[in-house]
């Protein structure tokens, strides 16, 4: 299919358009800068043109999830998938897989439709304590984490507890405490071309200084547990470490508990409660940023269909007030601000070159919102619940506000690096119920399978 | 002579992933760490008689006036399709026992035909995700479990039977990273209404009087939180107390029995599981035996938000039940996955047979359900001769490669043809 779209304001902050208008070109599923003609010309005169958007820390797959819908009753996956869509979405990230669950995960990342999906593999350092204090095997570490990104199918590398700490006293002595495993961490990423995503936490914002090469700090609004990490947060921005927010709804009572032990220290809280205090904190940290550094996220358990809201708090002053009164920042993210933090920089962080931008050669993963014209162009609360028109792969996936493609054709993305087994791999396999073979993510279970180089 | 390593059996929810098969022409001879239930499985013997052979259905069969006569594939799809298109009130029925293929093709023939699926299990399970709404869980894979837990329960459950090789590879004896002496490391207790083999390994062993359970559960959580027992308390429910209060990690395995006691059962034990989590970790774990009963449930949860049986009778606004289907109401059933005739009550078996509730029964072998059906049409046996998903207990799904060939078609195929022939 080729197609035009015309007349739109595109947004691009990785080509440095801000909103003017122009045609953007699209040839079977890429951006192209020429076209001879095109089987359907798109109007999208007073509408916005901008990359898919790229949810970053979505747990639509953790293991455990299905026990919310108990809860809160849904939404199911299909509807998931839709919500996504109407959104202006393309890419979902799953942040929690672990090597045991990683098949589930893949599972059910694959019954979410329309959207391309991806995961990341967390990590955890207990399985590693002693190999990390002995350099000599830092080889065989980043050797055995590329093994594990391709057998379980994973994206990227992710660190919730960036520490050892054992349960059990007996193992004390084998602790890593958060200052030396970020140490440990930053010489191994540097030494062997790794990138954490670490689990913003306290601990790991109030380290010195964190290795921009490094890391990536998700969820940055679990660190603001006193005033202090806002400030040291902001520092590690400027210093040019990225990071997603991680803004939330309140949710003071929750209702029941639903906690699942993935073997960490602490158990994974799917159903915590959000005060206040802690939802504003988090706000507030996104609106005093001015760099090009933080992405969006919403933490779990924000549901999707809530991100808008989220949206709404950081484009327009006049409704944030609605639910903050009239004490927050008096910043507006612009409509470049907002498309760097939902398309263009999650994209860099996933490492998913081709997307999250529209020059020539991106894939054509495109979302056109309407834009109400004042004094400037703003995007209604309305046009950001339901995108005027959805570009998928250079498929139209809903077109004049309707869905006309809902199983179109998505993919999981992870990473191939044709690592080898090592004697670390047999170690970390040793404690499992499962043979490794069974661990390992077979074809069947996911899917269809894009592997990055 | 073919030596096949790690196969998964699809014995029972356990999932064993460390079978080594030997194959001669093709069929398994021979099977290395296996229980008997699982050697049963891959020779096709009676479940809880070894060595007596269970008979294959070969032959697609249509039974007209009690004889069955070989038909057609096709044939006893169309009549199956008659059959089911016709009911008024038509069940799907069974599939704890099917891959997770054949689940998601039973769902989506079920929607279609607007008939309601039943989960063989659903009387077990629906009070435990009730009790679940209202206490919230803590929750584990059986990894974490293995590693971490140091005091185990099997409360109305007795794993020997419903999952042969759960003590030995998950819980008990196994040993984990934290627990490396196995049951050494462990205390275990069990609480039944009967003795069971588990007497001997279990301190304490609670004999309860039937329906006394949730009482005990109570007497427990009044225990734990200091009050003093009343008088009519359930005996031993101070042991039980103090074996709790003594765990660093927790779990207690619910087993069918649990379903026994009523509805109230699960929700009293979710309630003392919440309580103990408020100062430890503490798994509240049902053991479901067949081998997919967590797929079927992750795919209802996934597909229609809810654990309960789906009812599309109004398309527009399809329902899911809690409580198990009046089969009285029911005019066809399709089972697969489950032997109904075998389950139900001999009452029920009555009633269907009197209104001559026409059956369509897909299984790999002749069983009570089979012997009275309308419609039979053979499958494959799914993991064995045929690929196919199952979770794990713990909700984990594992691919099974089929390591024989089948002489017919898989259980997914057959319900996908049904549905193309509606
Ligand atoms: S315990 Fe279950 S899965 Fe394991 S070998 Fe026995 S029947 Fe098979």
């Amino acid at each position: 299919m080729r197609l035009k779209i015309t007349g739109g304001r595109i947004y691009d902050p990785a080509s440095g358009w801000q909103g003017e208008v122009r045609d953007l070109l699209i040839e079977g599923d890429r951006v192209v800068s020429r076209l001879t003609a095109a089987d359907r010309i798109i109007d999208a005169k007073r509408k916005m043109v901008v990359a898919g958007g790229i949810d970053l820390g979505a747990q639509v797959a953790t293991y455990g999830a299905t026990f919310l819908y108990l809860l809160n009753g849904g939404p199911t996956l299909r509807e998931l998938g839709l919500a996504y869509a109407f959104l202006g979405y393309t890419h979902v990230h799953e942040p929690f897989l672990t090597p045991v669950t990683a098949a589930l995960v893949h599972r059910r990342l694959a019954a979410l439709p329309i959207v391309d999906v991806s995961a990341s593999l967390v990590l955890n350092l207990r399985d590693l304590d002693a190999w990390l204090k002995d350099r000599d095997r830092w080889g065989e570490i980043a050797e055995t984490i590329r093994f594990l990104l391709e057998k379980t199918r994973s994206l990227d590398v992710r660190l919730v507890e960036p520490f050892v700490r054992y349960r059990q006293e007996f193992y004390a002595h084998r602790n890593i405490y958060p200052d030396e495993a970020l140490d440990i961490l930053t010489r191994l990423a540097l030494d062997h071309r790794l990138k954490f995503i670490v689990q913003a936490s306290p601990d790991v914002v109030n380290a010195s200084y964190l290795e921009p090469r490094a890391f990536h700090l998700a969820g940055l609004s679990q660190a603001l547990q006193n005033g202090g990490a806002g400030a040291a947060a902001l520092r590690h921005l400027d210093a040019g470490v990225t990071a997603d927010c991680g803004l939330y709804l309140p949710r003071p009572d929750p209702g029941p508990q639903i906690k699942v032990d993935l073997g960490w220290y602490q158990p994974l809280n799917l159903n915590p409660a959000i005060f206040r205090q802690q939802a504003r904190d988090a706000l507030d940290l996104a609106l005093s940023y001015q760099g090009h550094n933080l992405a969006f996220s919403a933490m779990a358990p924000t549901p999707v269909r809530e991100y808008p809201e989220l949206f709404t708090w950081l484009l327009d002053r006049t409704l944030r007030q609605k639910t903050w009164g009239k004490e927050t920042a008096e910043r507006e993210y612009s409509l470049s601000d907002w498309t760097r933090a939902t398309r263009t920089l999650p994209a860099q962080i996933l490492g998913l070159t081709d997307r999250g931008h529209l020059q020539p050669g991106a894939r054509a993963d495109v979302a056109i919102y309407d834009l109400s014209e004042g004094k400037k162009p703003r995007l209604s609360p309305a046009s950001l619940r339901r995108v005027h028109t959805l570009i998928k792969g250079g498929e139209i996936v809903i077109d004049n506000f309707q869905l006309v493609k809902p199983d179109a054709a998505k993919a999981t993305y992870f990473r191939r690096t044709e690592a080898q087994a090592t004697a670390l791999v047999a170690d970390i396999c040793q404690y499992r119920s499962f043979r490794p073979e069974s661990l390992w993510v077979p074809d069947e279970l996911g899917g269809p399978w894009v592997g990055m180089d | 002579m073919e030596l096949k390593e790690s196969i998964i059996c699809p014995g029972c929810a356990c999932l064993c992933d460390d079978l080594d098969i030997i194959l001669e022409n093709g069929r398994p001879v021979a099977i290395h760490n296996v229980c008997t239930w699982g050697v049963g499985k891959f020779l096709a013997e009676k479940k809880l008689r070894p060595n007596k052979e269970r008979r294959r259905l070969t032959d697609p069969q249509i039974s007209r006036h009690g004889r069955a006569e070989k038909v057609s594939y096709e044939a006893a799809l169309g009549e199956a399709a008659a059959i089911l298109t016709q009911a008024r009130r038509p069940v799907i029925y069974g599939l704890a026992n099917s891959g997770a293929w054949a689940q998601e093709a039973a769902l989506a023939l079920t929607a279609n035909l607007k008939a309601r699926l039943e989960p063989a299990d659903l009387a077990f399970m629906a009070p435990f995700y009730q009790a679940v709404q209202k206490h919230g869980l803590f929750w584990a894979p059986l990894e974490v479990i293995r590693d971490e837990a140091d005091a185990v329960v099997y409360w109305g459950a007795n794993p020997l039977h419903s999952c042969p090789r759960h003590a030995v590879r998950y819980a008990v004896f196994a040993r984990g990273r934290f627990t490396e002496r196995g049951i050494e490391d462990r205390q275990v207790a069990a609480v039944d209404i009967y003795r069971t083999e588990l007497a001997g390994i279990c301190h304490p062993y609670i004999q309860i009087d039937p329906f006394q359970e949730a009482a005990l559960a109570e007497a427990v959580m009044a225990s734990l939180n200091g009050h003093p027992a009343s008088e009519d308390a359930p005996a031993d429910a101070d042991k039980l107390a103090a074996f709790f209060a003594n765990a660093a990690y927790g779990v207690i395995f619910c087993g069918r029995g649990v379903a026994y006691g009523g509805p109230q059962v699960f929700d009293r034990l979710a309630a003392l599981a919440a309580r103990l989590n408020e100062k430890k970790p503490f798994v509240l774990f049902p053991l479901s035996g067949d081998f997919n009963s967590a797929g079927l449930y992750e795919l209802l949860l996934r597909e229609t938000g809810s654990p309960f049986a789906p009812d599309f009778a109004d398309p527009a606004a399809p329902t899911s039940q809690a409580s198990p289907v009046d089969f009285q109401e029911v005019d066809a059933v399709l089972v697969t996955g489950a032997d109904l005739l075998w389950f139900l009550q001999a009452e029920q078996v009555q009633d269907l047979k009197k209104r001559q509730v026409p059956i369509v029964a897909l299984s790999p072998f002749a069983d009570r359900t089979t012997a009275q059906a309308r419609v039979c049409l053979p499958v494959a046996l799914d993991g064995i001769e045929a690929a196919e998903i199952a979770y794990r207990m713990d909700g984990l799904p594992v691919l099974l490669r089929p390591v024989a060939s089948a002489s017919a078609p898989p259980a997914h195929r057959v319900l996908a043809d049904l549905n193309l022939f509606l």
